[in-house]
């Protein structure tokens, strides 16, 4: 059910992130929906079901763009790992934390898709440019995850399958 | 307990090496997969933003007559309404007429595509085209509007296309002036919000004969893309760096930020592999108003 529930929420976001375009200010960067539900599955759930949502989502967004294949996951991954070392001492289920989350977490998806592409040559990006594009990814981290998060825990919720980590 | 973990992270980071090295056929195959998957839904949605704005708009248009008149009876505002959506067809029509008028004009085969989507990720400057590899629609073919071209496709799957536009800094076209005949590149300058022009042109001699306000057009130079076709115009000029080259930067003809309808030019041989077997004997209809055509 829980595999089910974080399926529904993939799709969901694969189109919601296809028909909102990058934000027009702070280096264009993307709306993070597909990264929402990979942190909240590694906030909220075990780590098989992260890893699973991680992979998916970014074979998502990398069908849905030029990147190459894999490139998404990593990003996705290295975020979502971010997010696991950090949940144990710093997060709490406020929506303040959340925001900061977030932030920190949306930075990090685009610094390390930045790097990923920057290596590969596939977008000549100045070190500015891109850290001006982590800032406007967590920007919108901060203001866009709390809002998933409580979407996606009040569905659960609603189905009965919410559980609290231990 | 530690040796679990270690196995199960060497597996996850060889999945995500395997699918970093996946052929280029394999990885079109499973990126088309999903991107056709999530077409209708995308189709769906956007028909309901479509109409949800539409509803906006008339609603906005309810209330400022309200606010000019609250007398106004409630058929004046009816009829109102049936005006605005009158005029909206209005423009349609004439954009389509438009696009009929230039689809006859012009020498190449050309597929009439809606544009469905913008680039989500903002990494590169792209629109999403509702027709794909099973509408004749092929990779690195030119992508044109009525007013001037706008880029050109990069990944094709079944159902849809992607196109990387002119204002890409990837997207690099060979150019002439049409007045002066002078050669160059033009290539996008990739996210400036808000800021014109969205393409430079580069590598032009240092005495060729460049003003502000030429047209440019496509050199047919390369191959990629037909010959005559407009890019733009040269906005203003400057000497590169090193005082070898001129630089000019172009606007581009085509509203790169307001596309609605596209056509992406085809050769024959593309067509072909999507033309449906036709029973002998059997004239389609279009054919038939070919003939009677003047």
């Amino acid at each position: 059910m829980t595999l089910l529930s974080l399926l529904f929420w993939l799709i969901a976001g694969g189109t919601l992130q296809v028909l909102v375009p990058a934000w027009r200010h702070m280096g264009q960067p993307a709306f993070p929906f597909l990264l929402g539900v990979v942190l909240y599955a590694a906030v909220n759930k075990k780590a098989r079901y992260f890893v699973v949502t991680a992979i998916l989502a970014g074979v998502m967004a990398d069908s849905l763009s030029l990147a190459p294949l894999g490139y998404s996951a990593c990003a996705f991954l290295v975020a979502g790992a971010l997010a696991v070392l950090l949940r144990a001492d710093f997060y709490a289920d406020k929506a303040r934390t959340v925001m900061w989350f977030g932030g920190l977490c949306a930075a990090t998806s685009t610094g390390t898709m930045a790097l990923l592409l920057r290596m590969k040559g596939l977008v000549s990006l100045s070190g500015s440019a891109i850290f001006w594009r982590m800032a406007g990814s967590a920007v919108l981290g901060a203001a866009l995850i709390p809002l998933l998060f409580g979407l996606m825990r009040g569905l659960e919720r609603r189905l009965g399958i919410w559980e609290e980590l231990g | 307990m530690k040796d679990r973990r270690w196995i199960a992270l060497c597996a996850i980071g060889l999945i995500v090496l395997a699918m970093m090295n996946l052929s280029d056929s394999a990885s079109l195959r499973v990126k088309g997969v999903v991107r056709d998957g999530i077409s209708p839904l995308q189709g769906v949605l956007r028909g309901g933003v479509r109409e949800l704005r539409e509803i906006f708009r008339y609603i906005r248009g309810i209330g400022d007559l309200a606010l000019e008149n609250r007398a106004l009876s409630e058929e004046i505002v009816y009829l109102r309404g049936e005006m605005r959506m009158a005029r909206e067809l209005d423009r349609d029509n004439q954009m389509l007429r438009d696009s009929l008028e230039f689809v006859r004009r012009f020498p190449n085969r050309l597929i009439s595509c809606e544009v469905v989507g913008r680039d989500s990720t903002g990494w590169w400057q792209t629109v999403r085209l509702d027709k794909g590899a099973s509408s004749g629609v092929t990779e690195g073919r030119a992508v044109i509007t009525p007013d001037g071209l706008i880029g050109r496709t990069v990944s094709v799957s079944d159902r849809t296309a992607d196109v990387l536009l002119l204002s890409d800094p990837s997207c690099k076209v060979s150019v002439r002036l049409d007045r002066s005949g002078v050669f160059g590149v033009v290539s996008g300058l990739g996210n400036k919000p808000g800021e014109q022009p969205a393409c430079r042109m580069d590598y032009i001699l240092r005495d060729a004969d460049v003003v502000e306000g030429d047209e440019v057009v496509t050199s047919g130079m390369g191959g990629l893309f037909p010959k005559g076709l407009i890019v733009g115009r040269v906005q203003r000029l400057e000497m590169s760096e090193g005082g070898l080259y001129q630089v000019a930067w172009v606007e581009s003809a085509a509203p790169l930020g307001e596309l609605e309808y596209a056509f992406v030019t085809a050769t024959e041989e593309d067509l072909a592999i999507t033309e449906p077997n036709i029973p002998e004997g059997f004239i389609p209809d279009d054919d038939i108003q070919e003939e009677e055509r003047p």
